[in-house]
């Protein structure tokens, strides 16, 4: 048996070598033709089966792309739309500017907001006009909403503005329907406190506060909040206690139009 | 029967072999078939079974007629040899060593014959590559393909 075996092994050594000697002198032996035909036709079926089950699968893939694509141009397209309406909101709030500008017969310049105070206790905010555009010390800011605060500092170049909220501004303020003088001052929150109003002055929740003008930083008449709260049953000691809402949200501000 | 369903299973692979491609290599499933030849019936039948899918192969391939037939019939032979447990004791990772073992051999001798008796069918470099990653998508098969005392 063994040597059956090995007698195989060689016989299929030396065919092969026989057949590939002779071919590779002669040519290929022509052959397979039945074999390819039928491997052919087995192709062709298993690739229009393959083709059957892959088919969803591309659409699916095609779909997956068209959609990336659709969503890159949505992106682009708000993108394109926000700084439109960026554009917009600008130009209506320099108009608004403007027009408060020309009404007011002591303006300076309009600044734009560049920065805020990085110390996260203060209320000040960086504008881009300094001593050069004509800005100096205690000269008040506004827009179109009401009092902003005052400039406190000033650079050549840049200025800083102490806005209503912070613990260090006070303004001589009045009531606009009573006309009673009172001050105005910061707390360090978003609501100010309305000081040295009597008790027996009556004040409601709603009533405008304007500048009295009387401190001589603020010019009169500029509106500063609406009273949010009154409580006169003694935690304001000898005056009723007050708390007033600035109209103008220092977080919403990007230009202030500054007046002597 | 039973040589329909050999039959069929060389057609399957020859089709299948045509159509998987990892990598952009196709797995040598001929070389499993012929290995899975020698490990279930002897060296002997092996041997034949090997040569005879071997020299198909090369008849579809319609080129030199020879090399699958030694590489696929040697693949056959020596898979006997290697896990009958005369001289190794099967065990899965055997198997799996033979099989990529003998599908380098096979390549090994495809290659060398055609480029001997024809021309080198691609760089030295790619051949080994090719060879190497057929040898790897070949070996799980040794795990599966068990000798007739193992079952």
């Amino acid at each position: 048996m063994p040597k059956k075996r090995t007698l195989l092994f060689f016989a299929v050594v030396i065919i092969s070598f026989v057949l590939m000697t002779y071919q590779s002198k002669k040519g290929y032996i022509p052959s397979g033709n039945i074999f390819n035909v039928f491997l052919g036709g087995s192709q062709t079926i298993m690739q229009s089966v393959s083709d059957a089950f892959k088919r969803p699968f591309v659409r699916m893939a095609l779909r997956e792309e068209e959609n990336v694509r659709l969503k890159r141009q949505i992106a682009d397209l708000l993108q394109e739309r926000g700084k439109f309406q960026e554009a917009i909101l600008e130009n209506k709030r320099l108009t608004e500017l403007l027009k408060l500008g020309e009404s007011s017969r002591n303006s300076v310049s309009s600044a734009r907001i560049i920065g805020r105070d990085i110390v996260q206790w203060t209320h000040t905010l960086l504008l881009d006009k300094g001593q050069k555009d004509g800005v100096g010390k205690d000269m008040a800011a506004i827009t179109p909403r009401g009092l902003a605060g005052k400039i406190t500092n000033v650079s050549v170049s840049y200025s800083y503005l102490l806005l209503l909220t912070d613990i260090n501004f006070a303004a001589a303020v009045r009531l606009q329907e009573s006309r009673k003088e009172g001050i105005l001052a910061g707390n360090g929150t978003r609501i100010c406190g309305l000081k040295y109003i009597p008790y027996e002055e009556e004040v409601k929740p709603g009533d405008i506060v304007i500048t009295s003008g009387l401190d001589l930083l603020f010019p009169a008449g500029i509106p500063v909040g609406y009273v949010s709260k009154v409580d006169n049953r003694g935690r304001g000691g000898n005056f009723q206690y007050i708390e007033v809402i600035p109209f103008q949200d220092d977080t919403k501000m990007e230009e202030v139009l500054i007046i002597r | 029967m039973k040589y329909l369903a050999w039959t069929a299973a060389v057609l399957l692979t020859f089709m299948l072999q045509g159509r998987i491609s990892i990598l952009g290599i196709s797995p040598n499933l001929t070389a499993v078939l012929a290995f899975y030849a020698g490990i279930r019936y002897g060296e002997v039948r092996g041997l034949l079974i090997g040569s005879v899918i071997g020299a198909c192969e090369d008849s579809i391939s319609l080129s030199l007629i020879g090399p699958n037939l030694l590489g696929k019939g040697m693949v056959g032979f020596f898979s006997s040899f290697f896990v009958s447990g005369g001289v190794f004791r099967w065990t899965p990772l055997l198997g799996m060593i033979a099989i990529a073992f003998l599908t380098t051999i096979d390549n090994s001798i495809v290659f060398l014959s055609k480029s001997i008796f024809d021309k080198m069918p691609s760089a030295p470099g790619s051949g080994l590559f090719i060879a190497l990653m057929q040898s790897l998508l070949s070996a799980p098969a040794g795990i599966f393909i068990r000798p007739r005392h193992v079952d």
